[in-house]
């Protein structure tokens, strides 16, 4: 790999998945590199004029506002993919319900409820944390047309999604969730924490 | 040990970039106002001009440029040559020019404002 693409690669790292802003910022940097190159530069020293490229990165993502995304589409996600986590779930669990009926061995009912609550619990804990890390939304999210992001506006780490949803694990998530009504930018007390918020998903422009 | 001159550089550094960071987009917008341009054009242009006076780095006119863009200010045009990698052409819009009238207004009355204030002499007691 060339130490241009090197670069590129660490200026689009942080910036979210939206296609047309990666292409964007992709396109011009090859371009203002060129124009250097033309002008009889090596290419390192192109780099070093383009600067620090977190740095650059987040200079470009500074000129992306960002819409805090309002309490009510946030608690619909929400439910939008405890319902999706519930159905998946459910589909197998009730196959499994009718099959040991019509084998007459009900006894075994309490433990596929017992199963189902472990699986939904996990599931519910894992997904939002991967989704978000990955693509930066739930399908919830997707479907409000909202996306998880650092409070700069770049992706989230792996350990931000996981603190964010460290709350479901306990009983006082609605505590939690409250805080998004009160604050600035209706973000939970562990999105606070997290250095996260949830905003309104705009498909850049090219 | 505090090297004091070099303390002083860094205070005028740290003012200037302040000074620049604010009115970097009237400049871009100024230096577009002359015609279209590319981004090593504007780089270089802004160090002729001023003698190297005023300089800024690629790093820091690019996200300009971009937000200037995104604001509708200035419009974008590529070029792409038989060889090599395509050129994009930066040049201002009718709301560019209004929003170079208006930062101008503003700079100039702040620049005014600021001078008639150094100015001024203390008044001895």
């Amino acid at each position: 790999m060339n130490a241009d693409d090197t670069y590129i690669d660490q200026v689009l790292a942080p910036l979210p998945l939206e296609p047309s802003l990666r292409t964007q910022v992709e396109m011009e940097l090859r371009s203002h590199i060129a124009e250097r190159v033309e002008h009889g530069q090596t290419v390192e020293e192109a780099l070093r004029q383009l600067g620090d490229p977190v740095v650059l990165a987040e200079s470009y993502l500074a000129a992306i506002p960002l819409v805090a995304a309002p309490f009510w589409p946030r608690a619909a996600a929400r439910l939008i993919d405890a319902v999706g986590v519930l159905a998946l779930v459910a589909m197998p669990i009730i196959a499994f319900v009718a099959l040991t009926l019509w084998r007459e061995q009900g006894f075994l009912i309490p433990i596929a409820i017992i199963v189902t609550i472990f699986v939904v619990s996990i599931l519910g804990a894992l997904y939002p944390v991967i989704a978000e890390y990955r693509y930066g939304k739930t399908v919830g999210k997707h479907l409000m047309g909202l996306r998880v992001v650092r409070e700069s506006g770049a992706r989230i780490s792996f350990g931000q999604a996981v603190v964010r949803q460290l709350p479901m694990l306990t009983q006082v998530w609605w505590i939690d969730m409250l805080f998004a009504l009160f604050t600035d930018k209706h973000q939970r007390a562990f999105e606070l924490l997290s250095k996260t918020r949830v905003v309104v998903a705009r498909e850049e422009q090219s | 040990m505090i090297d004091m001159a070099t303390g002083r550089d860094d205070d005028r550094k740290g003012i200037e970039r302040e000074l620049k960071r604010g009115s970097l987009e009237l400049i871009v917008l100024h230096l577009l106002s002359h015609g279209e341009a590319y981004g090593y054009e504007i780089v270089t242009a802004l160090t002729d001009r001023t003698n190297g006076g005023l300089e800024v780095t690629d790093g820091t006119l690019y996200p300009v440029l971009y937000r200037l863009e995104r604001a509708g200010f200035v419009a974008v045009r590529w070029e792409t040559p038989q060889r090599g990698v395509p050129r994009k052409y930066y040049r201002l819009t009718e709301a560019g020019q209004a929003e170079l009238a208006r930062l101008k207004q503003e700079w100039n009355t702040f620049a005014e404002a600021m001078a008639q204030l150094l100015r001024q002499q203390p008044e001895k007691s």
